[in-house]
C-alpha cells in the first residue's frame, strides 16, 4: 500500500523509474555498446557470450569481442559487437 | 569519463590477470564489495583481463584465493608507480625542482630592455639614462615604478615627447618619441639683439626694430651682432626694442679632401667562420675553434638573448661571431678619375649640410695634384639668411 502511494508521487513528479525502483534500464548505443542500469551481477561472461541478472530477469548478450568496459554499483557498460540479445522475464 | 581516468591515473590502478574457473562468481563478488572494475576483457575461456585500484589489491587477492583463482599483476600504471620510479634517482628530481624554481624566480625580473623608437629616430644614451632612472636589467619587477621612471627620465631629457613602459613577462618594452628641439623663443616683450650664427658677407640688412651695426659687405663671424636691440632718439636717449630685421649673407661651404692614386681596397671572399659563445648577465664563456685561418678578416657579433616564450627572456644569451674573410686589392685610378671622384663625395657630403640649394650662386673647385694623389677643393657659395635672437642682458 506505502510503496503504491510512494510510486503514485514519483510518478507525479515525472522521476525516471529507475531511480526510485530496481528496474533495469538498458540502453543500446549503435549496435556495440550496452549500458545496463540497475543490475544484480553476471552470470556468466565469455567473449562471445554475456548473462546480466537483473531484478525483472536475465538478459543475455551474442557477439564478438564484448568487454566490461566499466562497473560500478548500479551501471554495467558492454562493449563489443552485439549481435543479439535476449530477455528471460522472471515469473512470479 | 576522461575525468574519471585522469583521477585513475593519479591514484593508480593496477591491471590483473585472474585466472580459475569461477571468474563469474569473483566479479559478482567484487561488485557486491563495491571495488572498481573497469576495462574487463575474457582471453580465453578461463583468464581474465581486469583493472583495478590500488587500494583494493589485497581483498581481491583475497577473493581470488577463496574462489580458487590465480592473480596475477600485468602492468602498473598511474603517478605513485612513476613517482617510486624516480625515488631512487633523488639527483634528477632535486635538479627538476631546482630548474622549475629557477624559472618561476627568474620570471620576477626584467631580462632584457627593449627600446623602440617611433620612426627609428635614434635618441643617444636613452639606455643609459633609463638604466640610471632605476628600470635595469635584473631588476625585480615589482620594484619598478614605470610611472616614476617616466617622470625621471623626462625631467632628465628635454629631447623626448612621449615614453610608456611596458612589462610583458621578463621584458621590458620602453617606447619613445622624440621631440624635435626648437630654437629658444624670445618673447616679443623682452629686448634683444639678433647676432649672426654663420660666418659670412652681408649682402643684404634690413633692421625693422633696433639699430644695424654691421653695413652691407661686412664680414661677420658667428657671435657678432647684427641688429643691435636699441633705439637712439635725439631727444629719448637710448630706448631698448626687441630687434627685428632681416640680414642675408653670402655664406661660404667649403671642403677638401685628399684622393691617393694608389688604394687598397677590402674586397670579401665569401668565406666565413662562426664561433658561438654563452653570456650569463655579464659573465661570457666562448667556444673557440682555434685561430682563426684567415689571414685578414672582419669580425661581426650577434648576440641572441634566449626566451622561453614571446615575452619571457632569460638572462642567458648565445653570442655568434662571424669571422668574414677579405682580401685587400690594389686599386690604382688615373688623375681624370680621382679627380671626378673625389668631386663626388665632397659634393655629396656638402649638399647634406646646406638647406636651401636653390640659393647655391657659386661653385669652386680646385685641384692641386701631387705625386701620390689629388687634393681637390670644393667650395660653395650660398645666399642665407644669417642670425639668431639673443637677449640682452643687462
Amino acid at each position: 500500500m506505502k510503496k503504491n502511494r510512494m510510486s503514485k508521487i514519483n510518478k507525479m513528479l515525472e522521476i525516471p523509474r529507475e531511480v526510485y525502483s530496481d528496474v533495469p534500464k538498458i540502453s543500446i548505443i549503435g549496435f556495440d555498446e550496452m549500458i545496463i542500469e540497475n543490475y544484480k551481477g553476471i552470470l556468466e561472461y565469455e567473449e562471445f557470450f554475456v548473462r546480466i541478472s537483473t531484478y525483472r530477469g536475465i538478459i543475455s548478450i551474442n557477439g564478438y569481442n564484448l568487454n566490461l568496459e566499466t562497473m560500478t554499483n548500479d551501471d554495467i557498460r558492454v562493449t563489443g559487437k552485439i549481435e543479439s540479445f535476449d530477455f528471460e522475464r522472471i515469473t512470479d | 569519463m576522461i575525468i574519471k581516468k585522469i583521477i585513475n591515473y593519479i591514484y593508480g590502478y593496477l591491471r590483473i590477470t585472474v585466472e580459475g574457473y569461477y571468474i563469474e562468481r569473483f566479479i559478482n563478488i567484487c561488485r557486491n564489495k563495491k571495488y572498481m572494475m573497469w576495462n574487463i576483457k575474457k582471453i580465453n575461456d578461463i583468464k581474465l583481463i581486469l583493472n583495478i585500484e590500488i587500494k583494493n589489491f589485497r581483498e581481491i587477492c583475497r577473493i581470488a584465493k577463496k574462489t580458487q583463482c590465480k592473480v596475477k599483476i600485468k602492468t602498473k600504471r598511474g603517478l605513485p608507480f612513476l613517482l617510486n620510479k624516480y625515488k631512487k634517482r633523488k639527483v634528477f628530481v632535486l635538479f627538476l625542482l631546482i630548474i622549475i624554481m629557477t624559472i618561476f624566480l627568474s620570471s620576477n625580473f626584467v631580462w632584457n630592455i627593449e627600446i623602440i623608437e617611433e620612426n627609428g629616430i635614434e635618441i643617444e644614451n636613452i639606455m643609459e639614462d633609463v638604466n640610471k632612472a632605476g628600470l635595469k636589467i635584473g631588476e625585480l619587477k615589482t620594484n619598478i615604478d614605470t610611472k616614476d621612471i617616466i617622470n625621471k627620465v623626462r625631467l632628465n631629457r628635454d629631447d623626448i615627447a612621449w615614453m610608456g613602459i611596458e612589462l610583458k613577462g621578463t621584458n621590458a618594452i620602453v617606447k619613445l618619441v622624440k621631440a624635435e628641439k626648437k630654437p629658444e623663443i624670445v618673447d616679443e616683450d623682452e629686448y634683444c639683439n639678433i647676432v649672426s650664427n654663420k660666418n659670412g658677407v652681408i649682402t643684404k640688412i634690413n633692421a625693422q626694430d633696433g639699430t644695424a651695426n654691421v653695413k652691407v659687405g661686412d664680414t661677420v663671424s658667428s657671435g657678432d651682432v647684427l641688429i643691435n636691440g636699441w633705439m637712439e632718439g635725439k631727444y629719448t636717449g637710448i630706448r631698448y626694442v626687441h630687434a627685428k630685421g632681416e640680414i642675408e649673407a653670402r655664406v661660404w661651404y667649403t671642403m677638401n679632401k685628399t684622393i691617393p692614386y694608389t688604394t687598397t681596397e677590402k674586397r670579401n671572399t665569401g668565406n666565413t667562420e662562426t664561433n658561438y659563445g654563452i653570456k650569463i648577465n655579464n659573465f661570457r664563456i666562448n667556444f673557440p675553434k682555434g685561430v682563426s685561418k684567415f689571414k685578414f678578416y672582419d669580425t661581426i657579433e650577434n648576440e641572441n638573448k634566449i626566451k622561453l616564450f614571446s615575452n619571457f627572456y632569460l638572462p642567458i644569451s648565445v653570442i655568434k661571431t662571424t669571422n668574414q674573410e677579405y682580401e685587400e686589392v690594389q686599386k690604382t685610378y688615373s688623375m681624370e678619375e680621382a679627380k671626378s671622384l673625389g668631386i663626388q663625395e665632397i659634393e655629396k657630403e656638402l649638399e647634406q649640410k646646406i638647406e636651401n640649394k636653390e640659393n647655391i650662386v657659386n661653385k669652386n673647385i680646385n685641384t692641386y695634384e701631387n705625386e701620390t694623389g689629388i687634393d681637390i677643393y670644393v667650395t660653395y657659395e650660398v645666399l642665407e639668411n644669417i642670425g639668431t635672437n639673443e637677449k640682452i642682458v643687462f
